[in-house]
């Protein structure tokens, strides 16, 4: 049972309350405090202080604070009047009750509310933040801009000047070429009037400067002047030819490096493929044109089999497989025929290379796959490896679980194993 | 505007002096003309110079550049490389072309060089087939040929008119090869450096007119690498057996800019205006460029 505080001294103004509420021994922490607009409580226990208060108070701007041994609450008034008491008189337990629930829950609100407010400030203030970077970022761009701009306005202004440039020095020497033109025709002109005069002297050439007759397609400087240098051009080169090998390349296509590994693929596969093709050209020549088939020749294979004529039927399957060996049904039916022939290791090659051709395990290749499994299973018992035809045997079994004749030869063969292990 | 009947892929006023400014080209039928451009209706020199299209020409001994006669080679899809001169008609005066039965590459850049005397002229043409090759007109033999594992889309000397000092070659998949030509080993040719600039073919390569050791290279992104060369210590270096091997330097990326969402096919410098220059690309404009800082490098 708490021990319930009832010394308290309040005093009041128009619009507050002052109350003072010794509390001896406990530890007084803002914790203990609990206020709402009409409910206060102090609780540090075992001491208990509890008050239903005349009137609602503002309990956002009430203060408490807390002293030696002493709590000095001011609670301001919602309304300016003056209480007659601190707490209300009539306060029956249901009251009590109730307005403490009610005190919680509003203060569970006004938290929320708080948290609720904390959040959408931090909101605000990352997207300051993130305003305020933009800003900066954007400035600095500016800055870099401003730069490259000036620096191109600059260097326009030095083209423009550069051209003028050339443009003046342009004609300054056109004028100036004139001039000395003009100074030649003169001297020319000096010069022939005094031959006319003297005897016909051939003209050596004593002027420096060679006039030349106008290209008429070069419009506004009626005479140019040659170089000094009368250059004498070598004569053209005597023709011949350099013969080239080249680096050689299959495609017709440029060389790129990223496309060598591709490029070799296709040509090991080309060269695959006709090495298939002719190494069986030379030796199946014995062979008539339609018979070069594998389809043809796997036809050919099984009817020898049901014939009984196994020799025959490996030398058809063979020659099969030597055209297309990627077909498994033609090792599965040559396993056939080696394990009737008793060849059991070639059985067992056969079926095994049959297997891996059959690989994607599919519902199609079902069948394909029990016999080639059978087939090496049996070859694995006649030679008497009993452990691995019975694996193969399971194998089998795993494919097609139905099939009564491998559950029997199965049996037989654990028991073979058992029978076996228990002698040794 | 003048138009002709056959479309031009290629062009050149390298071999022309600088009064009479003609401009030879190379059209898609294997036509090589050359045009005086204030009477276009006739070309001043035109051979059927090959049977496929002719991708690349370029021209020597015009312009006040070196020495020798003016001489223009052309590249071509039927992998011949035929150099002319414009005084002899018909016939070329020089024909690099695969042995009989060989099968052709294409040709995908020409260039001169090392035309530093009268008589001294290299002629370097690129293939597809990643194949370099080298040919010395004075001796009319095959100096050098090398194989850079990509299309060759450009090649182009720093300088025409002088010993050989430089040579880029610039290939498909982003990348370009630096040779030091001052140095050629019996086995093992030049040396050089190579480097991988963007991700798509690199067009062309244009040194500056100004400073033989920046050059702009210009790719299939649309955009223009400007790059300096840096000599090594020391240029050459003897190997194990004694024999003169070429040490490559370094390049360095200066600066960049991407003008375009299509390849820029073609770029030149002016030789007059430090910085300025001009590229072609294939989204049918022709920008004018300026480059500037280039005095401070």
């Amino acid at each position: 049972m708490p021990v319930w505080l009832r010394e308290y001294s309040w005093r009041q103004s128009a619009s507050a309350v002052y109350l003072s509420l010794p509390v001896r021994g406990g530890r007084i922490s803002p914790a203990s405090i609990f206020c709402s607009d009409q409910y206060l409580k102090v609780s540090i226990p075992p001491f208990l202080f509890e008050a239903i208060l005349y009137a609602p108070i503002d309990d956002t701007n009430s203060t408490a604070k807390i002293g030696n041994g002493i709590i000095f609450f001011t609670l301001y008034k919602k309304e300016a009047a003056m209480w007659d008491s601190l707490t209300l008189a009539n306060a029956n337990k249901e009251k009590l009750q109730y307005l403490r629930e009610n005190a919680v829950l509003k203060a569970h609100e006004k938290a929320k509310e708080e948290t609720e407010a904390k959040k959408v400030t931090k909101q605000e203030n990352k997207k300051y933040a993130l305003e305020a970077t933009m800003k900066l970022e954007a400035a600095e761009r500016k800055r870099i801009e401003d730069l490259k701009e000036m620096e191109r306005q600059k260097v326009t202004e030095e083209l423009e000047l550069w051209k003028k440039q050339q443009k003046d020095a342009e004609k300054h020497k056109r004028v100036q070429k004139e001039w000395q033109v003009h100074q030649e025709v003169e001297q020319l002109k000096e010069k022939k009037k005094e031959k006319m005069n003297k005897t016909r002297i051939p003209n050596e050439g004593t002027s420096k400067t060679r006039l030349k007759p106008t290209k008429g397609s070069h419009g506004s400087c009626s005479i140019f002047s040659e170089n000094l240098k009368e250059e004498q051009l070598p004569a053209p080169r005597s023709g011949a030819t350099i013969k080239i090998n080249f680096t050689s390349r299959v495609f017709p296509t440029a060389l790129r490096e990223s496309r060598i590994a591709e490029e070799e693929e296709w040509l090991h596969k080309q060269a695959e493929a006709r090495r298939t093709i002719s190494a069986d050209l030379s030796e199946l020549e014995d062979l008539k044109e339609e018979e070069k088939n594998a389809d043809w020749l796997k036809d050919k294979g099984n009817k020898m089999f049901a014939m009984g004529n196994y020799l025959a039927a490996v030398n058809a399957y063979n020659f099969a497989v030597r055209l297309n060996n990627k077909l498994p049904l033609l090792y599965l039916n040559r396993a056939a025929c080696h394990l009737k022939l008793r060849n059991l290791h070639k059985a067992i090659e056969d079926s095994s290379k049959a297997l891996e051709l059959l690989t994607p395990p599919v519902p199609d290749n079902e069948s394909a796959r029990v016999k080639a499994y059978v087939r090496r299973g049996t070859a694995f018992c006649q030679l008497e490896l009993y452990t691995e035809g019975l694996q193969d045997y399971e194998a089998a079994l795993k494919i097609d679980p139905k099939n009564k004749t491998i559950e029997k030869d199965a049996e037989k063969i654990r028991h073979l194993i058992q029978g076996t292990t228990q002698d040794s | 505007k003048i138009e002709k009947a056959k479309p031009i892929k290629c062009g050149t006023f390298g071999a022309t002096s600088l009064q009479q400014r003609y401009l030879a080209t190379g059209d898609f039928a294997g036509n090589l003309n050359i045009w005086n451009l204030e009477a276009p209706e006739i070309p001043v020199y035109s051979v059927k110079g090959h049977k496929e299209i002719i991708n690349s020409i370029d021209g020597v001994g015009g312009l006040g550049i070196g020495e020798g006669a003016p001489e223009i080679v052309t590249g071509s899809r039927d992998g011949t490389v035929k150099v002319w001169d414009p005084r002899q008609k018909d016939t070329p005066v020089a024909n690099m072309e695969p042995v009989q039965g060989e099968s052709k590459r294409d040709c995908w850049t020409v260039a001169f060089g090392n035309a530093y005397n009268q008589e001294e002229r290299v002629v370097c043409a690129g293939y597809d087939n990643g194949d370099i090759k080298l040919f010395d007109l004075k001796t009319m033999s095959l100096r050098w040929e090398t194989n850079i594992k990509n299309g060759v889309c450009s090649v182009e000397f720093d300088r025409k008119d002088v010993n050989m000092n430089k040579l880029v070659a610039t290939s498909l998949e982003g990348k370009f090869h630096v040779f030091d030509m001052r140095t050629q080993h019996p086995t093992k040719g030049f040396a050089s450096v190579s480097e991988k600039a963007q991700k798509s073919t690199i067009w062309q390569v244009r040194h500056l007119p100004q400073n033989r050791d920046i050059f702009m290279t210009s790719g299939g992104a649309g955009s223009l690498h400007l790059w300096k060369y840096e000599y090594p210590a020391q240029r050459s270096r003897k190997d194990s057996e004694g024999a003169e091997m070429g040490v490559a330097g370094s390049v360095s990326l200066l600066q960049n800019v991407t003008l375009s969402t299509q390849p820029i096919s073609s770029l030149d410098w002016s030789p007059d205006k430090k910085g300025l220059c001009v590229c072609g690309a294939f989204d049918q404009t022709v920008r004018v460029l300026i480059v500037t800082k280039l005095n401070k490098i």
